[in-house]
């Protein structure tokens, strides 16, 4: 993996995937973090192999009501918020 | 593809759907916030750490949410997935506000069903693809302008979270008019089997990838080539939240498409809009492919293994069963079983008052009085569901002669549809009782005693004496009085 280093045009379209604006220099700088990051899985390469446990399947839950968040509570980390609504940026 | 150009070639619609319902269940699909709107109610307001994708949150699955897809999947003759997944759809929009949608994505828990549909009376079976469950996003309102011109977004979290199952056809339309038929049929399966509403607002929501190939690649059976269909350039229509607005949207596409190839451009492939407001589609940009999902497992939500519930879950029976029934059973004819069958409800009301009275009387009153005076009104029968035995009080007065049938159509029911009484008030304030024979007696002879030119004109043979005398009758009785006893009373007491 790590021998097949992230070039930059990757790099800026996983960039706009996420909605995040890059200057040239930090999609260099990017490219080569992700090299390092994709860097790091080779060791887990290294981890021997365990049995995992045996799989839960079909947890559900009953269909009924449970009191959530107040609007204030929901709101609370939001850094703008207009009339019990979050407030963003336009978004096209 | 031969030589010939394909603006000289005769062309062919190739419409395949992507349907959204929205399940009525109580809760959301992965958390325990109601999914039923509060009437006027605030923004954020049915939201949890679940919904609102806050950190640490885990989402369990509803259990309601997963019966409503399997009475889906047995209701369309699919398979039930003996092992079935939820993966997450990566992509970042603030209606999203995980950043990633959890939905099913290579082990759908339906595949490979169908549905019969019937167009001016050819009928096709509409292969369907797979069906899956997933959540909705939340909503958004753009202040200030439009999408692209707003100064900022508002962000609603109410409906995130509200369960859906997406059902995916095969590309098996052939027209506009089709994909109609089908969305109609297919509301009336969901409604049937309990898990949609189709009076709530976009509880139906379908997107339409659309296509035109050469008519010579195109089978007798209706299929075609997956070459040939590789080969057409297709658009993806979204935005359409109705089978009329499907209808329309696709015949403006197959317009568009044909101008389009008919001045020897090529139809771009691309997703296109539906606006309703203006009756076109409009290009729409599109930023992410396939690939760019990155769908990944979703790692909180162990598996399902539910393919045993297609046997164990009921349904009930469909409205096409239910309509051929409806005509062998009871002997109704074709239209009046498709108005007693177009809802579950409906159905229900007309088979208890058949089981009361005469079948033939049960279907008078259901499909053709009560549908009839509901849809004058543009009403429906879910607003007078509490009042259905009032109505069956109706035919009951007039299946024991109580009331007259004119009198009941044109005054009882009309006055219990806009005035909210029950019938036996109406009739009694009315004086619309019946009259009996001694009551008419004495309205015939009064009739008799004051036209003695009438009554001469009958014994000379002119047949309209006799109408002007029965109507005289009717008056005195206001109504009252059954036409056809009052014609006979009358030559009697006229041929003494």
């Amino acid at each position: 993996m790590s021998d097949t280093p992230v070039d930059a045009d990757e790099v800026r379209h996983v960039a706009e995937l996420a909605r995040v604006d890059l200057d040239e220099d930090e999609v260099e700088e990017f490219a080569a973090q992700f090299a390092d990051i994709l860097g790091y899985f080779d060791a887990l390469d290294e981890v021997p192999e365990v049995d995992r446990e045996d799989e839960l399947v079909n947890v559900m839950r009953p269909d009924e009501v449970r009191e959530g968040l107040t609007q204030e509570e929901a709101l609370s980390n939001a850094a703008e918020t207009e009339d019990g609504f979050f407030k963003g940026p336009r978004v096209s | 593809m031969t030589a010939q150009a394909l603006e000289q070639r005769e062309l062919a619609v190739v419409i395949g759907l992507e349907v959204h319902v929205q399940l009525e269940t109580a809760t959301k699909i992965f958390c325990s916030c109601s999914t039923e709107p509060a009437e006027d109610e605030e923004p954020n307001t049915r939201v949890c750490p679940v919904c609102l994708g806050l950190p640490g949150a885990l989402p369990v699955l509803n259990e309601a949410a997963v019966e409503s897809a399997v009475k889906i999947g047995k209701a369309l003759n699919a398979d039930i997935a003996e092992d079935t997944r939820f993966h997450r759809k990566n992509y970042y929009y603030p209606d999203l506000p995980k950043n990633f949608q959890i939905t099913q994505y290579d082990a759908p828990i339906c595949a490979d069903g169908t549905l019969e549909v019937s167009v001016e009376g050819t009928r096709r079976d509409i292969g369907i693809t797979r069906a899956h469950l997933e959540e909705d996003p939340g909503s958004l309102q753009h202040k200030g302008g439009s999408i692209d011109t707003a100064d900022y977004t508002l962000v609603n979290y109410n409906r995130a979270g509200t369960p859906l199952v997406e059902i995916v056809t095969e590309p098996d339309f052939r027209s506009p008019q089709e994909t109609r038929a089908f969305l109609a049929k297919l509301e009336e399966v969901l409604e049937y089997l309990g898990v949609f509403d189709a009076t709530r607002d976009g509880s139906l929501r379908i997107d339409a990838n659309i296509s035109l190939v050469p008519a010579d690649e195109v089978d007798d059976d209706g299929s075609i080539s997956d070459e040939a269909l590789e080969a057409a350039n297709r658009t993806e229509v979204k935005n359409i939240s109705s089978h009329k607005g499907a209808e329309k949207a696709l015949a403006y596409e197959v317009t568009r498409q044909k101008n389009a190839i008919k001045r020897g451009r090529a139809v771009e492939q691309e997703t296109r809009h539906w606006d309703e407001s203006r009756g076109i589609t409009v290009s729409m940009r599109s930023k992410e492919e396939e690939k760019d999902y990155r769908y990944f497992r979703e790692a909180d939500l162990p598996p399902l293994q539910v393919a045993h519930w297609k046997e164990e879950i009921p349904i009930p029976e469909l409205p096409d069963a239910r309509r051929e029934r409806f005509h062998t059973e009871y002997g109704i004819d074709e239209e009046s079983a498709s108005k007693l069958t177009s809802t579950k409800e409906v159905a229900d009301f007309f088979e208890d008052v058949a089981a009361e009275f005469d079948a033939d009387l049960a279907a008078t009153w259901v499909a053709d009085n009560l549908l009839g005076e509901l849809n004058y009104r543009d009403m429906h029968i879910t607003d007078v569901s509490d009042r259905l035995d009032e109505f069956t009080r109706l035919v009951e007065l007039v299946d024991a002669d109580e009331v007259t049938t004119k009198n009941a159509e044109e005054i009882v029911l009309r006055e219990m549809l806009d005035e909210g009484k029950d019938p036996d008030t109406i009739v009694d304030e009315e004086g619309l009782g019946k009259a009996d024979d001694d009551e008419i007696g004495g309205f015939v002879q009064e009739a008799i005693d004051e036209n003695p030119d009438a009554v001469e004109d009958y014994h000379n043979g002119e047949g309209g004496a006799l109408n002007f005398l029965v109507g005289q009758v009717m008056q005195k009785s206001k109504g009252s009085a059954d036409p056809g006893t009052v014609n006979q009373l009358l030559r009697e007491r006229l041929d003494e």
